[in-house]
């Protein structure tokens, strides 16, 4: 699950130089990371149980509902995939959608590189196999102040992912025994929570820009291309009017938020 | 309707390129690091992605869906918490549902 509140590694690039000190993966680290989110991982509980409901609503079965969450274990994206969750499924478009949503683990995993990858290939794998947004933000805080336990972010994973799925479970049941789910308001849930990540994400014109493009991009295509496909065509649109603005000045990079 | 199999198909495909995303970054930087020009990218496109749908969902629905998403921005503009944007979408969209119902 990916909270908004977090700020992406500034320059990530930038960090490739981990200090000396050899880097672990320890059960200590893992209880560490565990117990240093206990606080935040309460704000994913509505998240969760808006999820599980809303993919109710949206005709999975409580199995695959649950599924999903223990599986993919990414917030934003499972919303976007139910919301295109029709039979017969769209595969590539499902696929490409949560691609899309997800791309920015890209950057978090580059970020942490410095210290993961100094890892065997076991541990490295387990260090990355639950990175997020929040576990992520404070990992690398604290290792980039010389702190060497990736067990860190599968601790601070681990918390997450228990979190997301039992309000994942509370959810599903939820929905299960409502009756009419648009009284509670479930069907515009997914919407407003990436309207308001988008609100979040915008901090100047060069990320508004992107996101205008987008948005006009997944209107103008909306009749034209097959379900999901306006909005592949406004994310790559998006993606490459922000690669394409100029730089910007080192100091004034602001954090964005959003999941 | 969707049926058992391909329902789990799409979740572990799905779960496949999830799990890819999160170790893909740090399995590049491996060899060759991450150009700032591709990190704006991949930032914008995910910020880009979440506003498509929006506006695609806001495009499909009525004036209920329209308002909703308006509330959720308000507060999102005023107060900064996604989650209590969510909570008044939800009560706003319900209320209206009650109201018209």
């Amino acid at each position: 699950m990916d909270l908004p509140e977090t700020s992406p590694p500034a320059g990530s690039s930038n960090t490739s130089r981990a200090s000396s000190a050899l880097v672990t993966l320890t059960y200590e680290g893992v209880v560490r990371g565990a117990r240093r989110l206990v606080p935040v991982s309460v704000f994913v509980i509505p998240f969760g149980i808006a999820y599980g409901v809303a993919a109710i609503e949206a005709g999975l079965t409580v199995d695959q509902a649950i599924a999903m969450s223990a599986f993919m274990f990414a917030g934003a994206s499972q919303f976007a995939a139910i919301d295109l969750w029709q039979g017969p499924l769209p595969y590539l478009s499902l696929a490409l959608v949560v691609l899309a949503v997800n791309a920015r683990h890209l950057i978090l995993g580059a970020a942490i590189s410095p210290y993961v990858n100094q890892l065997p290939p076991g541990r490295w794998f387990l260090a990355l196999c639950l990175l997020s947004d929040v576990n992520f933000a404070d990992s690398y805080k604290l290792m980039k102040t010389g702190y060497r336990d990736a067990g860190l972010i599968l601790g601070g994973g681990l918390l997450m992912w228990v979190t997301w799925l039992a309000a994942t479970i509370v959810g599903v049941f939820a929905g299960a025994i409502a009756t009419n789910l648009d009284y509670l308001g479930v069907d515009v849930v997914m919407a407003a929570f990436f309207g308001a990540l988008t609100v979040g994400s915008v901090t100047g014109w060069r990320t508004g820009l992107p996101v205008l493009v987008a948005c006009g991009v997944a209107l103008l295509t909306m009749p034209l291309l097959p379900s999901g496909w306006n909005i592949i065509a406004a994310a790559l649109a998006g993606g490459v009017v922000g690669a394409f603005l100029p730089a910007e000045d080192k100091g004034e990079r602001e954090p964005t938020a959003h999941g | 309707m969707v049926d058992a199999s391909s329902a789990y198909l799409a979740i572990g495909l799905m779960a496949l390129v999830t799990l890819g995303t999160r170790i893909g970054g740090a399995y590049v930087m491996r060899f060759v690091p991450l150009s700032a020009r591709v990190e704006r990218f991949l930032e914008a496109m995910s910020s880009s992605v979440l506003a498509a749908i929006v506006v695609t969902f806001v495009a499909r629905g009525s004036l209920r869906e329209l308002s909703a998403v308006a509330v959720a921005i308000l507060v999102m503009v005023a107060i900064r918490s996604p989650v209590w944007a969510m909570i008044a979408a939800m009560a706003f969209a319900g209320g209206w549902s009650m109201l018209a119902g």
